[in-house]
């Protein structure tokens, strides 16, 4: 166990403020995927000229690997746009497009999900369709679609250990930084490879009892 | 730009078809085996499938790449006495197929499990093995009924064989940052290879969905 010591423990505190940026690029990419989400998916229903616009870019975000779009956003974005300007944002906008896509289709389920009654019914007691959306439509299709969007965050954090690749200090980073120090990447390689899977293993188990949670209170627990 | 590197570029992209493909036939046998371990009777059978599922549906694909290139070798090695190499290609296989075995076991179980007991017990009354009535009775059907949902893992796994790239397996990733460090032009090159994929992608995943329906019609309705 020398060995576990001197490579894990020792360097806990490098490995553990990896596992801090690790955890700021996920909730950072994980509100703009949700935004990102919800603005794609109201105007691909709502704003019939920009339909096609919403569409292409939905598809394109969904079936390009993750890989790919980072390197993309991050080599060639500052070269169109100018920005993003560090690695670190690059790698949570790279994260939050993807999974903006994905969002986009689960809440245009979850919208449709909601029966076309409950909108009449809003509509037939004077509420405007701004207050329909906001109090009738949103509150119920978030619910519908709670554990798609807590899988969707596994799924940011699974695919947040490629930022390391454009060097931005997560814990994937940390990790191989060690192994390339030391030369030794059984124990270190091991105790992330766990990190992570620990990790994912608490915040989908979490999520879903919290998903779960709220639905029971407001009464979904059928669905 | 993109045009003059054509053949270097098509070559690499091969290589996700053939790390796709490797990669897709561990992740079935493996994950078929996985689910069948799931719902055994016997709880130790029961528990290695659990924890097979649980270690790698929540292991990130990358963390897998690395730690069966790196970590693997030096396990087996000390295990045979001696010293032994992936080639990357392998690494990318193994660890590829192993982190997909995990979803596609959800998959099959949840496809096992939707066949009715009845069928099952038809089998028995007619003295089928047990192996024949998976054959037989069990397996056509979930494939079947499994299909939409395989179909997106396919896809995700064909993207996550961008990564290979990282371990220096020359796919298409691999290919297109060999000729930017050369060129020195990312912005053609990197939109160009975004564009291929999601064409790919797109299309081809579109066209096997289109067929799936057809064939899951014509035999299933």
């Amino acid at each position: 166990m020398g060995n576990w010591e001197r490579l894990v423990w020792n360097q806990r505190g490098v490995l553990l403020q990896g596992l801090m940026v690790t955890v700021e690029v996920c909730l950072i990419a994980f509100v703009l995927a949700v935004l990102g989400g919800l603005a794609l998916c109201l105007v691909r229903m709502y704003m019939r000229p920009l339909k096609p616009l919403a569409v292409l870019l939905t598809e394109f975000f969904r079936a390009t690997p993750i890989f790919v779009q980072l390197m993309w956003v991050t080599y060639v974005w500052p070269e169109i746009f100018g920005w993003p300007n560090s690695f670190f944002t690059a790698g949570w906008v790279a994260l939050g497009l993807q999974s903006s896509g994905y969002l986009a289709e689960t809440f245009r389920a979850g919208i449709e999900a909601v029966p076309r009654g409950h909108r009449e019914a809003g509509y037939s007691v004077g509420m405007s369709p701004v207050l329909v959306f906001g109090r009738i439509v949103l509150p119920q299709s978030l619910l519908t679609v709670a554990p798609s969007i807590v899988n969707q965050f596994t799924v940011i954090v699974k695919s947040s250990t490629l930022v390391s690749v454009i060097t931005v200090q997560d814990l994937m980073f940390q990790a191989l930084k060690l192994v390339n120090v030391w030369y030794e990447p059984i124990e270190i390689l091991t105790a992330t490879a766990g990190i992570y899977i620990g990790f994912i293993f608490l915040v989908s188990t979490a999520g879903k009892m919290l998903a779960d949670m709220l639905r029971q209170r407001y009464g979904l627990a059928a669905a | 730009m993109f045009w003059e590197y054509r053949l270097v570029l098509l070559r690499g992209l091969a290589f996700n078809a053939y790390v796709f493909l490797a990669a897709a036939a561990v992740a079935l046998s493996v994950g078929l085996i996985a689910a069948l371990l799931r719902i055994n009777r016997a709880w130790p059978f029961r528990w290695i499938g659990t924890l097979h599922v649980e270690v790698f549906r929540n292991a990130p694909d990358y963390i897998m790449v690395v730690w069966v290139h790196f970590v693997l070798p030096l396990l087996l090695g000390a295990a045979i006495g001696r010293r032994i190499e992936f080639h990357p290609f392998v690494s990318a296989v193994i660890a590829l197929g192993f982190v997909y075995s995990g979803y596609f076991a959800e998959t099959f179980r949840a496809g096992i499990q939707s066949i009715p007991l009845g069928h099952i017990e038809a089998g028995r009354s007619c003295g089928m093995s047990e192996f024949l009535i998976l054959r037989r009775v069990v397996l056509p059907q979930v494939v079947r009924r499994m299909l939409p949902e395989a179909i997106n893992q396919f896809v995700s796994l064909f993207k996550a064989t961008t990564i290979v790239s990282l371990i220096a397996v020359p796919d298409l990733m691999y290919q297109v940052s060999m000729v930017i460090q050369q060129e020195m032009k990312p912005l053609p090159l990197y939109t160009s290879a975004a564009l291929t994929y999601f064409a790919v992608i797109y299309v081809v995943a579109g066209l096997v969905r289109l067929l799936s329906e057809r064939w899951r019609n014509r035999i299933y309705a």
